[in-house]
């Protein structure tokens, strides 16, 4: 779901920019001194275990593929803002060093699958997890994906029609195709994330309660026994 | 004093490189030379990619051998970057 360059109207991908701006600079914020020394080097881990798992796309059908984006992995063991962090690294790593995503769709790409994927897996988790823990995570990795897929359809959609179709995809197929295949590829990554997750917890439970970073201001929470 | 990386972290690691590097084959048999959800919306719609603004030093490669060696490189590269990104947002009394 990497946006390339040339896609979007410049005043979309100039939006993106500004959103992903603004998020990040929160994240800044809400992180700054907080992390410690275990933190650190599972941010690093999950970073790198995330880009690499980013580059075995899986197919899901009719020619199409589909890969991890790893939001919901990175919030339900970190938490949002350490998420967001995460999947931005690896979005400037895969845009600067790799060419993958373009460089004007930057900002697009870290507001769809870092800042949307991140939060909106952190609150289906949240608001689901005392009930069942194993779906909370299998629908908040659904859900990231397809909803940052939504709204990747939304941009282009946007971008066809205030450039009069210069630029984007006219709604009438954005919509229903990137649905559609992220119905599927959201599947596969709450599979491949509720596997990691339950490895985890039979391993080395204590990753998944370790203090999750989360708003200014607020306790942070512990996530029960999975 | 808690260690950056230990023998646990170096475990993990080569843990997540044999995955990888096993993952790559099922990749190279079954999706490469798909597209994903995002490419295929775009050739149903007959929109190509346009001229990249900016072109990166590396690219995945095209074959197991060159996308293994990428990989490892973008691994170690991301795990670089996110260990220092993160210790300069440790906590000051940590």
């Amino acid at each position: 779901m990497h946006i390339p360059d040339g896609l979007m109207a410049p005043a979309v991908a100039a939006f993106g920019w500004i959103i992903a701006i603004g998020f990040l600079a929160l994240t800044m914020k809400v992180l700054n001194k907080k992390i410690n020394d275990r933190q650190i080097t599972l941010m690093a881990v999950l970073s790198a275990g995330i880009f690499v798992a980013q580059m075995l796309n899986f197919p899901i059908g009719g020619g199409t593929t589909g890969h991890l984006i790893g939001a919901a992995l990175a919030t339900v063991i970190l938490g949002p803002f350490a998420g967001i962090l995460i999947i931005t690294v690896i979005l400037i790593i895969q845009a600067l060093v790799f060419g993958d995503g373009g460089l004007t769709a930057l900002g697009l790409n870290i507001l769809n699958m870092a800042v949307i994927g991140c939060l909106v897996a952190w609150y289906v988790y949240r608001a689901l997890r005392r009930a069942n823990e194993k779906a909370a995570v299998f629908a908040a990795a659904f859900a990231s994906v397809f909803v940052a897929a939504l709204a990747a359809a939304v941009e282009l959609a946007v971008s066809h029609s205030i450039s009069g179709g210069t630029y984007g995809i006219a709604g009438s197929i954005a919509f229903p195709a990137m649905t559609i295949y992220h119905l599927f590829i959201g599947i596969g990554e709450a599979i491949i994330t509720s596997g990691v997750v339950l490895y985890i917890a039979r391993v080395s439970p204590g990753m998944l309660r370790m203090p999750k970073l989360t708003f200014l201001n607020r306790p942070k929470e512990v996530v029960p026994d999975a | 004093m808690h260690k950056p990386i230990d023998r646990k972290h170096i475990k993990i690691i080569a843990g997540i490189l044999v995955i990888f590097a096993i993952g790559l084959v099922g990749y190279y048999l079954f999706s490469a030379e798909y597209g994903d959800g995002l490419e295929v919306t775009m050739e149903e719609a007959g929109v190509g990619e346009s001229k990249p603004v900016y072109t990166g030093p590396l690219d995945y490669g095209d074959s197991y051998a060159s996308s293994l060696a990428m990989g490892i490189i973008g691994f170690f590269v991301t795990l670089l970057v996110g260990f220092l990104l993160a210790r300069l947002l440790r906590k000051s009394d940590a």
